[in-house]
């Protein structure tokens, strides 16, 4: 089989999407699978970024455009990897695109046929907080600006009445309801895994109440409250109520113990919370439980020492474990255990818990398919006789971002400039 | 000649068709031509993005020799490149062109059709009289010279020359001491995670030194640089030494490392006095010689305290990796004696790699203790705390062992004044993005990695040299060329009067004085056209290409007629 | 009789407003506001500049002394600055600026230097509609009435 200068990379999130525009630079075709309708990762979930507290959008819209402007990279959304055959050199990769029911070439991304769907359900790319039609883009200012019909409610396509409204309201055609799924086979000498990571699931610690108290929020729930372009257009309102948090209890290291690593950004994210609460409600009383501080840049601590002083109080807890959330009358009860050992509580309206990162649901299948083996964590292991790598088990195969494990933007970016080192040096070793 | 402007308003299915009255825009704009002596072609089109759409546009401008083209759509950040493209087909320059949102801002965001078709006009009608200003420029390609200098032979400069080497980069590796390998090569051993010991390092050294590709300069120095991306001309010396080396390359790293903060910043202690205190470096350097850790007075200690973050409220950073290898270094205490009393004083436990809470862990197992405090001093070789249950407590120990924080290293501001790059709040130097493009500086070409760009141990040291390789190696191309900004400033000489406020300002150092001629020069291939120079100039001697004062007066004035 | 011609008049004005938008952040919010189909004031025109620094003295006076009745400056949060400071600069220039309008005497609220990043369209329609309101109640820029336009 003959060595391909090509390069598979899986995740269009911040490293994905560093690494291909640096290789395409090069002047490698590099071909970029994401399954989810739109690239950019979890960043763009993100208002702004610690710890200059920068406009994520801002930052990499510029990032997205380039991505999917250049003529070196082919971009599949909605898409996933089936199938890798060959060896280091020379994959041969099948890809799944799902149907899109919508024409990436025909649609101009103007809007018109959200509107004259009759259904709707909860949009789980906005953490469920808003809802999204049938034909949606995740959210605002989506890149790719093209929609996709979930087939899976779409009352067309799922069989139940013969609709075609949204085909009727767009004047570009580009609405194809009888798309189907397309398999596309591809060869490339590299693959670098960039496929992200997920958050600990805080329903399997029922003492902290997710799930069942509506003020318990998770991270990203709270970033897409927070956020302008988000269901609330940034409105700090309270789930199922249009009160604005009054207290809130800002829980540190949720999902440590039981994952068994710090996971290096929580701190962080935590302390921006807290500034961006106090920023929006400058009465809102503002609690931080934490044991260890975590604050790795040469930037952090300031940042860190500044929303301590100003915006919240941070409370010293020997162990988060002991932690619980109870219901009180319509607001809840903190428990937690003081420095001195005693038993402590809190009242509050708003509870965010700043939950582990912990390995992509998803990851075991990838690790299968790519064959690879994952570490005792759960997450994709370097060469393990290498510090500071970003190669694999398997040649040829290349990992990125918090695939590998959790870290901040920084140094997801790091991995995937590095990997584009490795990739060079790779593919000019194998194809001469 | 009179000036050929076509202008083609899309109709973008109904998104501008519906919103604005397109016929209106086409009924009105004629009226310019007398006005501005121009020839105006003023066309609707379906879909201008379309395939049909560009091949439209190709054709018109080639059958109607246009001069000008200027386009009723949508927002530049959608289909400028389209555009430009389509331009690019066509004897039109580009910078010729000009497209008009009045989809955004006219269709999109007034409901009145009456307002919104005025609106629509309004900024067709400054576009033509902004693109009639405009100048047709040209893209210029620059050769590059792919071979590389690399500033300090520690972990990060060997890991950066040898990926460098990988793909037959010539690399320069200057180095100021007598021998490669930074404080990594001091160390008595590596954490299990980074695979390996000591060992590892020295080999790493060999394969540096056997590596055709790298010139290794030892004891040697930068001494003076200019240039840009791709076309760096550098000086290397040694100190006493009359000769100097000229060198070309087109990128430089720096990874100088890091320095150590003296505990003497330790509030209470004495350090220079006390005989059994000594700094994490002192014991990896016994551990390393001898294979053990002994007392200044002979013997093996039986009690050790380890303290963490000396200096760090000080330097305002936590240096990231102390926690980790103080818990290594109690390990070496363990292993030589089991029975020895261990106590870590820790101010929050820093475990950033998903492996280093087990270590922790393990060490716990051992019988490490691990004392969460809020102040301490020490005295001689007595530890008084305050734990966070507001107790205080004084505890004795046969030695102590102080973690310091780290800092820039050694001539760092030199350097960063040679270079131009400027340094953080910290000390360290600054990235040209945090987030998005950690490892560039401010100055393209020149990158900072490892210790010298914020505290960070050899797993990150190694990760953001090969970063740097991966950009030099994806950006210069052996034999390729790079294609500078063009909407770029340039000084008018006539009007400058050298006053240098345009140095001052411009964040990327791509403005120099010359001195021969007096004034204020921009270097084209390092500028990126944001145009903060031209609010600086009190003499009207600047512009910036593109972006002239005509073309925004202009502009602006059709804008509020 | 006076009073009541002038509302007349005021109830005529048009405000002419001209923003000047940084090409990253607030032209970026801009469109989304647009693709957000939210409704905004037509009174104020977009100038696509690629970094609010690039927006000095001459350019901002010139389009009072052009007749422009408010002049609206958007670029990124500090701290967001694509070419990494140049935010910063424009503050600086606007403050000065401020001071330069008075002495001139023409109301310094007619100038506005606002942080609006790309995510934030509906913090860019709500700052187009109220500095629109806000220009509406100032009235006609005084150097039109003076020279009669």
């Amino acid at each position: 089989m003959s060595h391909s200068e090509n390069v598979l990379i899986i995740g269009a999130g911040l490293a994905g999407m560093t690494a291909g525009l640096e290789l395409a630079h090069a002047g490698k075709k590099v071909h970029l699978v994401e399954r989810l309708p739109l690239i950019g990762g979890k960043v763009i979930k993100d208002e702004e970024s610690f710890p200059n507290l920068e406009c994520s959008t801002c930052m990499v819209a510029p990032v997205q455009q380039d991505v999917l402007q250049n003529p070196n990279i082919v971009t599949m959304t909605y898409s996933s990897v089936e199938k890798i055959e060959g060896e280091a050199g020379a994959f041969h990769v099948t890809i799944k695109k799902n149907a899109r029911y919508v024409s990436m070439t025909d649609c101009i991304g103007c809007g018109m046929c959200y509107e004259p769907c009759p259904v709707s359900q909860k949009n789980e790319w906005e953490e469920n907080l808003g809802d999204v039609k049938a034909i949606y883009v995740p959210c605002a200012g989506a890149l790719p600006n093209v929609p996709v019909i979930d087939a899976q409610i779409c009352l067309k396509l799922t069989g139940k009445e013969e609709c075609s409204a949204c085909a009727d309201s767009c004047m570009f055609g580009a609405i194809k309801l009888d798309d189907t799924d397309e398999m596309v086979e591809i060869d490339v000498g590299a693959i670098v895994i960039a496929t992200g990571a997920g958050n600990y699931d805080a329903s399997k610690l029922p003492q902290l109440g997710y799930g069942k108290l509506p003020g318990v929020y998770t991270p990203f729930e709270f970033e897409r409250l927070f956020a302008s372009n988000g269901p609330t257009l940034g409105e700090l309102t309270l789930r199922d109520s249009e009160k604005n948090p009054e207290k809130v209890v800002i829980l540190h290291c949720v999902g440590r113990e039981e994952v068994g690593y710090c996971s290096s950004v929580c701190c962080m994210y935590s302390m921006k919370f807290a500034h961006f609460i106090k920023k929006k409600l400058p009465d809102a009383k503002i609690f931080n439980i934490y044991s260890d501080v975590c604050v790795v840049d040469k930037n952090y601590q300031k940042f860190f020492k500044k929303v301590e002083g100003a915006d919240t109080k941070m409370l010293f807890s020997p162990t988060i474990d002991g932690v619980k959330v109870s219901g009180n009358g319509s607001g809840m009860k903190v428990s937690y255990r003081g420095g001195d050992g005693a038993d402590e509580s809190l009242d509050a309206d708003m509870v965010i818990l700043a939950t582990a990162v912990v390995p992509d649901p998803e990851v075991g299948t990838l690790a299968e398919m790519v064959g690879l083996e994952l570490d005792r964590h759960g997450f994709f292991a370097v060469k393990d006789d290498v510090a500071g790598s970003v190669e694999t088990t398997r040649e040829g195969l290349f990992v990125a971002g918090t695939a590998e494990g959790p870290k901040d933007v920084q140094t997801a970016v790091i991995q995937a400039e590095a990997v584009v080192g490795r990739v060079m040096s790779y593919l000019g070793k194998v194809t001469g | 000649m009179k000036a050929k402007v076509g202008v083609y308003v899309c109709e973008c299915g109904p998104n501008i068709s519906e919103k604005v009255d397109i016929d209106k825009i086409l009924e009105t704009l004629p009226g310019l031509e007398e006005y501005r002596e121009i020839e105006l072609v003023v066309k609707r089109f379906g879909l201008l993005c379309s395939g049909d759409g560009k091949t439209f546009l190709e054709d018109e401008i080639n059958n109607n020799g246009l001069t000008h083209l200027v386009l009723g759509a949508c927002s530049p950040r959608d289909h400028d490149k389209t555009f430009i493209g389509v331009c690019k087909k066509t004897s039109l320059n580009p910078f010729l062109y000009k497209i008009i949102n009045i989809r955004e801002h006219c269709a999109w965001i007034i409901s009145d059709k009456d307002k919104a078709t005025e609106k629509a006009i309004t900024y067709i009608r400054a576009g033509i009289n902004r693109v009639l200003f405009q100048s047709a420029l040209l893209e210029k390609k620059l050769d590059i010279n792919p071979d590389v200098l690399i500033i300090g032979g520690g972990i990060a400069g060997m890991e950066a020359a040898l990926s460098l080497a990988a793909r037959d980069r010539t690399v320069y590796l200057v180095e100021k001491d007598d021998h490669l390998g930074g404080k990594a090569v001091l160390l008595g051993g590596l954490l299990p995670r980074q695979g390996g010991g000591p060992a590892k390092i020295r080999e790493k050294i060999e394969s540096v030194l056997g590596n055709d590709m790298i010139k290794v300069y030892l004891e040697s120095e930068l001494e003076g640089v200019i240039g840009f991306l791709g076309n760096f001309e550098v000086i290397v010396g040694s100190p006493g030494d009359e000769e100097k080396k000229d060198l070309k390359v087109g990128a430089i790293i720096v990874a100088t490392g890091s320095g150590l903060a003296d505990p003497a910043i330790l509030e209470g202690l004495d350090y220079s006095k006390t005989d059994e205190v000594i700094t994490s470096m002192d014991a990896e350097r016994m551990f390393s010689k001898e294979g053990k850790i002994s007392l200044k007075s002979g013997g093996d200690p039986k009690s050790v305290a380890l303290i963490h973050c000396v200096g760090r409220e000080e330097k305002g950073y936590c240096s990231r990796i102390c926690c980790n290898y103080m818990i290594k270094i109690a390990g070496y205490l363990k292993d030589q004696s089991a029975d020895m009393k261990v106590t870590e004083f820790h101010r929050g436990l820093c475990l950033p790699d998903k492996a280093d809470q087990g270590f922790q862990k393990e060490a716990e197992g051992r019988g490490v203790e691990f004392k969460r405090v809020r102040e301490l001093t020490i005295t001689g070789t007595n530890v008084r705390y305050e734990g966070m249950d507001g107790k205080s407590e004084g505890l004795k120990f046969d030695m102590v062992i102080l973690a310091p924080a780290l800092e820039p290293s050694e001539g760092t501001e030199g350097m960063a004044d040679l270079l131009g790059v400027p340094l953080s709040e910290s000390g360290y130097y600054q990235e040209i993005h945090q987030t998005t493009n950690p490892v560039a500086t401010s100055i393209e070409g020149v990158f900072v990695v490892g210790a010298a760009h914020s505290p960070k141990g050899i797993t990150d040291s190694m990760l953001f040299a090969q970063a740097s390789a991966g950009k030099i190696l994806s950006q210069l191309i052996p034999g390729g060329k790079i294609t500078p900004e063009i909407k770029v400033s340039e000084i008018l000489e006539a009007y400058c009067t050298g006053c240098g406020n345009c140095l001052d300002v411009c964040v990327y150092g791509a403005i120099y004085y010359d001195e021969g001629r007096g004034i204020s020069v921009v270097n084209e291939a390092v500028c990126r056209g944001c145009g903060n120079c031209f609010g600086s100039c009190p003499s009207g001697a600047l512009r910036t290409k593109h972006f002239t004062n005509t073309q925004l007066y202009e502009e602006m004035r059709e804008a509020i007629r | 009789m006076q009073e009541k011609m002038e509302n007349q008049e005021l109830d005529q004005f048009k405000p002419k407003i001209v923003g000047f938008l940084c090409n990253w952040c607030t032209y970026a919010a801009a469109d989304l506001a647009g693709s957000s189909k939210m409704e905004i004031d037509p009174a104020l025109t977009v100038i696509r500049v690629m970094c609010s620094s690039r927006v000095d003295h001459n350019l901002v006076l010139t389009t009072f002394f052009s007749g422009a009745d408010g002049v609206l400056i958007a670029g990124c949060h500090p701290g967001d600055c694509h070419y990494g400071a140049g935010n910063y600069y424009a503050r600086r220039r606007y403050a000065l600026l401020k001071k330069v309008m008075e002495s001139l005497g023409l109301e310094s609220e007619r100038l506005k230097l606002s942080w609006i990043s790309a995510a934030e369209g509906n913090r860019y329609a709500e700052v187009v509609n109220s500095f629109s309101e806000k220009i509406r109640q100032l009235g006609p820029n005084p150097i039109n009435k003076m020279s009669g336009l």
